[in-house]
């Protein structure tokens, strides 16, 4: 199925308008690897309970498409680690036998933003939550295109994002470890210019980019290349202008 | 727009019923609670009742050990189950045709307790400790080696209604040509993360979980694993309709008037084409906390008013989180292969029979019931999770048995 990507937007430290993430797609450069939105749209009570995952992904959720839409849009976040780090604190208390903090606890879902996105927005729409290890974005782009296969007249609202992971795990995971979020409109292209993922056997892995691969996608996005070719394991995501 | 069919081919399970459907098929539809099992393990200071799963469980293959935990066990032992499926779908289709949608809430945090356990004694984590045990995405990625399936593999983790959600997906990749089949369902494991985690919330039941009940205190909490072969195939049991919706109310709690749970209901309904009185029967979220039930009693008797047969099976193997709605699915699938001479055997609704006066009287099954069905019986199910997200399935067969 092709899909129109008709609105973006993307949050990492120090670039957070579309001017600046076209100069970073014109000549990319490694992100830093701290920093967190002041997500100042959402009501104070609500940003005091909000990770920096949430306040991250919701900030670029909010920048990429109008208030109008954001009651109404069916949404799929989408993040390898989600609320990991919240966890570490949980698993510390629970080894330690001590009691839980409720609150951290119903934060650390994985679908918690995607939760808090609903509340904020008032948005009753259909929602899904996932993760793919690092096939994470490739498998966003397919979850979004099940909501499009259901229901193809309403367009989809897909969010990914991730923050460092904490010295618990992090030498655990060789991937690019920096803060960010990436949104993205998606809608049935019909028979409209587009973008076709295809997908096929791979022999080998494929090299990585330095950063994670939403952003490179959004790097191929606003470049002139024709396709461009993500997949970590056994299978290869072939994104192709049509 | 007619729907590409999508048969529900092959169905492999564990939970506190047994390990297999032959064991746990008898068990359900006798209202047999007798899997739930006191521990005091895992809530400090507490003894109470899980549905664990006590049989032996299969272990990870040597070459896999970067996923051997308990979650990638259990669903192991649902895969083994269905292998003979498996492997004639890879040589029918090829592996790069097969996919892997699978729910969990837990991966594999129980095995993670574990290892933080060893560093704080040593000061490292655990040696065998891998994060594909942790994160979400592992499980999938773990079905995807353990089976050699290379179409696209991931986990879908919206609390409660993951295992739903995955066979919702699953349905779509098939419809959208991007898979032949896919291998989806959930896992969900017992660990301190999620007891202590709902301890502290208080919506742990002191007794077995007592769903309508004037009693009722809380969740039993239960695991296991539910694992489907997905496929366009005409025949069999097949899944018809998916609804889905949020709830934009509360992190933990539902909506009191249960306006979600309702418009997931409608919409799994428009979504198959059918009416309410077309359903034979309704395998509820049923979880037996104060606020869960009110809001879905009221719901259900909205779309259905009180004469459709309900229950929840919650009491007969816990509440199994994000493998719930795969487990419950599963359950519909036993129901719906069970049919004999137009009779559907229904899981009867296990409490203490002391209804509470206060939720909508909708028809709550009891032992030995079955329900008249025609050609055509559907049935569905409900799931309801953590931040809001609902998702309903309807399940039904081409009346061919």
């Amino acid at each position: 199925m092709k899909v129109s990507l008709t609105r973006w937007a993307a949050w990492a430290p120090g670039i957070d308008t579309p001017d600046a993430w076209r100069a970073w797609a014109h000549s990319p450069v490694t992100l830093a690897k701290e920093g967190v939105p002041e997500a100042k749209f959402l009501p104070a009570m609500l940003r005091r309970r909000c990770t920096p995952l949430t306040r991250t992904m919701l900030a670029a959720a909010y920048a990429c498409v109008d208030a109008d839409e954001l009651p109404r849009l069916r949404t799929v976040f989408a993040s390898r680690h989600g609320s990991i780090n919240e966890s570490i604190g949980l698993l510390e208390a629970v080894v330690r036998r001590e009691k839980l903090s409720p609150a951290t606890f119903s934060h650390t879902v994985h679908n918690a933003q995607a939760g808090l996105f609903s509340i904020a927005a008032g948005n009753r729409a259909a929602s899904s939550s996932l993760a793919a290890q690092e096939d994470t974005w490739a498998c966003a782009w397919l979850e979004a295109l099940t909501f499009l296969e259901r229901e193809p007249s309403a367009p989809v609202l897909v969010v990914i994002g991730d923050v460092p992971l904490a010295e618990t795990f992090a030498a655990l995971v060789d991937e690019p470890a920096v803060p960010y979020a990436f949104a993205c409109r998606l809608a049935s292209a019909g028979g409209a210019a587009g973008i076709e993922l295809t997908l096929a056997e791979a022999d080998a892995p494929l090299p990585r980019p330095p950063w994670p691969h939403a952003l490179e996608f959004l790097r191929w996005w606003l470049s002139d290349e024709p396709a461009l070719v993500q997949g970590s394991r056994a299978t290869r995501y072939e994104f192709r202008r049509t | 727009m007619k729907r590409t069919p999508c048969s529900l081919a092959a169905l492999g399970q564990v939970n506190a019923l047994g390990k297999t459907n032959a064991e746990i098929a008898p068990r359900l539809f006798a209202g047999d609670t007798s899997g739930l099992v006191l521990r005091d393990d895992l809530v400090p200071g507490r003894s109470l009742l899980f549905g664990a799963v006590r049989d032996p469980l299969p272990e990870i293959p040597a070459r896999l050990a970067r996923f051997a935990c308990r979650n990638n066990r259990l669903a192991l032992a649902a895969l083994e189950q269905i292998g003979a499926e498996v492997d004639a779908a890879l040589s029918r289709f090829g592996r790069a045709r097969i996919g892997i949608v699978v729910g969990t809430s837990t991966s594999g945090v129980g095995d993670a307790e574990e290892a933080i356990a060893v560093r704080e004694r040593t000061g490292a984590l655990a040696r065998e400790f891998d994060y594909a045990q942790l994160e979400f995405g592992g499980l999938a990625g773990f079905l995807a080696e353990a089976t050699g399936a290379r179409g696209p593999a991931y986990t879908l983790s919206t609390a409660c209604s993951s295992g739903a959600r995955a066979l919702a997906s699953a349905r779509s990749l098939v419809a959208l040509g991007y898979c032949d089949a896919v291998i989806s369902g959930a896992a969900d494991s017992l660990c301190g993360l999620t007891a202590n985690g709902f301890a502290s919330l208080g919506a742990l039941s002191e007794r077995v979980t007592n769903p309508c009940s004037r009693n009722r205190d809380g969740l039993t909490l239960g695991e296991g694993a539910a694992l489907f072969l997905v496929t366009s195939d005409p025949g069999g049991v097949q899944l018809l309709g998916v609804g889905e919706s949020s709830e934009a109310h509360h992190i933990s709690a539902p909506d009191p008037e249960g306006n979600g749970a309702e418009a997931a209901m409608r919409g799994a309904l428009t979504d198959a084409g059918l009416s309410p009185g077309d359903i034979a029967y309704l395998n509820l979220h049923g979880t037996g906390t104060p606020q869960n039930d009110p809001m879905e009693c009221a719901a259900v008797a909205r779309v259905f008013g009180t004469g459709l047969p309900c229950s929840s099976t919650k009491a007969l193997i816990g509440h199994a989180l994000g493998a719930a709605g795969a487990l419950e699915a599963a359950f519909c699938w036993l129901a719906l292969a069970g049919r004999s001479r137009g009779e559907l055997p229904l899981p009867p609704h296990v409490f203490d029979g002391e209804r509470d006066p206060a939720l909508a009287p909708i028809r709550l099954t009891i032992k030995g019931e079955t329900a008249r069905v025609g050609a055509h019986p559907r049935v569905m199910t409900n799931s309801f999770g953590f931040g809001g997200n609902n998702c309903t399935l309807v399940l039904g067969t081409d009346g061919d048995a």
